[in-house]
């Protein structure tokens, strides 16, 4: 790969004036709302209206001044972000590392059709600071731009792009799989007990009510969001093979993810999902923030939302070629290993496909994890002394970007023809894809 | 040895190399220095309240250092790695046994450290990273002349891909 130094293919860009404004909006509501509740009593209606208008004066000077600095350029083989105002920064995003742009449009964008740019980027713990606001037509533009250069392209033009729709997820199916969760189930005990507090309890006071109500907020609050980030998902296909994948009511989520970046899938069957045979199926892709560590923040690492099997293995041949979850040369773990793990030892099972390593876990929530050979990082092999004393071994095989694909409870024999297996198959899927110099993987 | 070599994948086709004997002097030291401090501890408890509690402690501590010594030299003992064609194989552990293949394709950077303890017995801790954050082989007690020797060769080999994942 030749280093095109200096060369600069997109130049200096400013963002959108309007960035900063829409960045400090959050904030200056916030301030603005506990400032009124503090003071509203005590302060006249115009004392208080000049303090919100002064703060919003110092927000807007700031913004102009900080606006000044904003920007972002690609030279040679780099995306440089300059930011900040107090001290400033240039981030430098090289683009061979980058694995998958999201097009994010938060609510209090909208109305001036602006959008941000989420970079992922391999290697870096969470998704790269966003280029926030671009015009939504520049926001794309610049997406296919650099999808184009970190795909080995040399010049920043690209084509129009075509694409066909692989699924659309059915709004209903969205929010009824989002009632089907936890904590909307146990919300009717909540409301119960809320209830019987307004019954029994005398002591009505402002606060009680409001803690019961946030408590009422922090329960069903994430499926809510679920609900409205979910909402409208679209998948498609462009013309070039890569994933399209689009949702969201208020804030507007629209994801490109190259096909050959995608590390591992994984299909999860929750348990009360289980009477409409639903699953969801969620993509690993390095760089990306995995969901558990991030706790309320918006999840996108979904293919899909709610889907039945067949709707998953419909959408298959485009994501993972040659791959049928339902069709995965899966064995199951030996009787004895019942002593060690009395309800998993049913569901336990794992198999080499001819392209996949394939793993099924989970008693309640079963999940089902697969990583093609070539985005196999490393392979592990741990025993325990329990399961020396039935003699099996757990096979890991490590993703970027996701939790391993472990095979638990193998007898040693095959957990040890597996680990050969592993090392020589991905060995041959990497020298696959090198190969062609062109492109790779499918 | 037998035993160490239940989970190895290709048994008897290359040598396990095992790290340097110095790690368990200097492990043994670590675990020194806290069993005097704690031992002190539970010392001046006794002498400030007069209970029997803090003799307990600190004979409990005592025993349970003893046995973690025990072990933690066998633990050092397991470790062993092996430099094979395309791979790395590190493997470590008694009680619950690890075995790892790291391909040298994948290896993002390697470290080598040495903390206070470990340069005064003169070693090292050589530790792979890959893009993916479960898999790190991390092999401690490298004499620093095989650790430099090892880091030199593995960055050699894994520098030909240069391309994303």
């Amino acid at each position: 790969m030749t280093q095109e130094n200096g060369h600069a293919l997109i130049t200096r860009q400013r963002l959108h004036p309007l960035s900063p404004v829409l960045k400090g909006l959050r904030l200056f509501v916030l301030a603005v709302v506990a400032m009124s509740w503090r003071s509203l009593q005590q302060l006249h209606f115009w004392t208080w209206l000049a303090v919100v208008a002064g703060l919003f004066v110092i927000l807007l000077i700031y913004s102009t001044i900080a606006w000044r600095f904003t920007g972002y350029e690609v030279i040679g083989r780099e995306l440089r972000i300059y930011e900040g105002l107090i001290s400033r920064r240039v981030r430098t995003v090289p683009l061979e590392r980058l694995q998958a742009i999201e097009v994010m449009q938060p609510f209090q964008a909208k109305p001036f059709g602006l959008a941000e740019l989420k970079l992922d980027v391999a290697g870096a713990q969470r998704s790269e600071a966003p280029l926030a606001f671009l015009p939504m037509p520049e926001a794309l533009a610049l997406r296919s731009q650099l999808l184009a250069l970190s795909g080995g392209h040399s010049t920043a033009v690209v084509e129009e792009e075509t694409e066909h729709e692989l699924r659309r997820v059915d709004n209903n199916a969205v929010v009824f799989s989002q009632l089907l969760t936890p904590p909307v189930m146990f919300t009717p005990i909540a409301v119960l007990y809320i209830a019987s507090q307004l019954v029994f309890n005398e002591d009505r006071g402002f606060f009680t009510i409001a803690a019961m109500i946030s408590a009422f907020v922090a329960t069903i609050g994430a499926p809510v969001m679920r609900t409205l980030n979910f909402w409208d998902f679209r998948l498609a296909r462009s013309a070039d093979g890569k994933l399209r994948i689009r949702h969201g009511l208020l804030n507007s989520r629209s994801q490109v993810v190259p096909v050959h970046r995608i590390q591992s899938l994984t299909l999860t069957w929750p348990l009360l999902w289980r009477a409409k045979a639903w699953l969801r199926v969620t993509l690993a892709v390095a760089g990306q923030t995995s969901v558990a560590s991030e706790g309320g923040k918006a999840e996108t690492d979904r293919l899909l939302p709610v889907a039945t099997l067949e709707e998953a293995r419909a959408v298959m041949p485009y994501v993972m070629p040659g791959v049928d979850p339902a069709n995965l040369p899966m064995t199951p773990v030996p009787r004895r290993v019942r002593w060690l793990a009395p309800l998993r030892a049913r569901v336990l099972a794992a198999g080499l496909h001819d392209e996949v390593f394939g793993a099924v876990d989970g008693f309640a929530t079963r999940t089902l994890t697969i990583v093609p050979y070539g985005r196999i990082q490393s392979v592990r092999l741990t025993q325990g002394p329990w399961q020396r004393r039935l003699g099996v071994a757990t096979v890991h095989a490590d993703v970027a970007g996701s939790t391993p694909v472990s095979a638990a409870h193998r007898p040693v024999e095959e957990a040890r023809a597996w680990a050969r297996d592993l090392a020589a198959r991905s060995h041959a899927a990497r020298a696959a894809a090198l190969t062609p110099p062109t492109t790779g993987g499918h | 040895m037998q035993s160490l070599s239940a989970l190895d994948p290709w048994p008897d086709s290359f040598q396990w190399r095992p790290v340097s004997s110095r790690l368990i002097a200097a492990e043994l030291t670590e675990r020194a220095i806290w069993l005097v401090v704690l031992l002190g501890g539970s010392a001046i408890a006794w002498l400030f309240t007069q209970s029997w509690w803090a003799v307990a402690v600190g004979a409990a501590v005592l025993v349970l250092n003893i046995i973690g010594a025990i072990f933690g030299t066998l633990a050092v003992r397991s470790y062993g790695y092996a430099e094979r064609d395309r791979d790395l194989l590190v493997r470590h552990g008694r009680m619950i046994r690890r075995l790892s293949i790291v391909p040298y394709a994948r290896m993002q950077f390697v470290d080598v450290t040495a903390g206070p303890l470990e340069r005064m017995f003169n070693i090292a801790t050589v530790r792979l990273h890959t893009a993916a954050a479960a898999s790190d082989a991390f092999i401690p007690g490298l004499r620093p002349d095989e650790a430099t020797r090892l880091r030199d060769r593995l960055a050699a080999l894994g520098e030909d891909r240069g391309e994303g994942l």
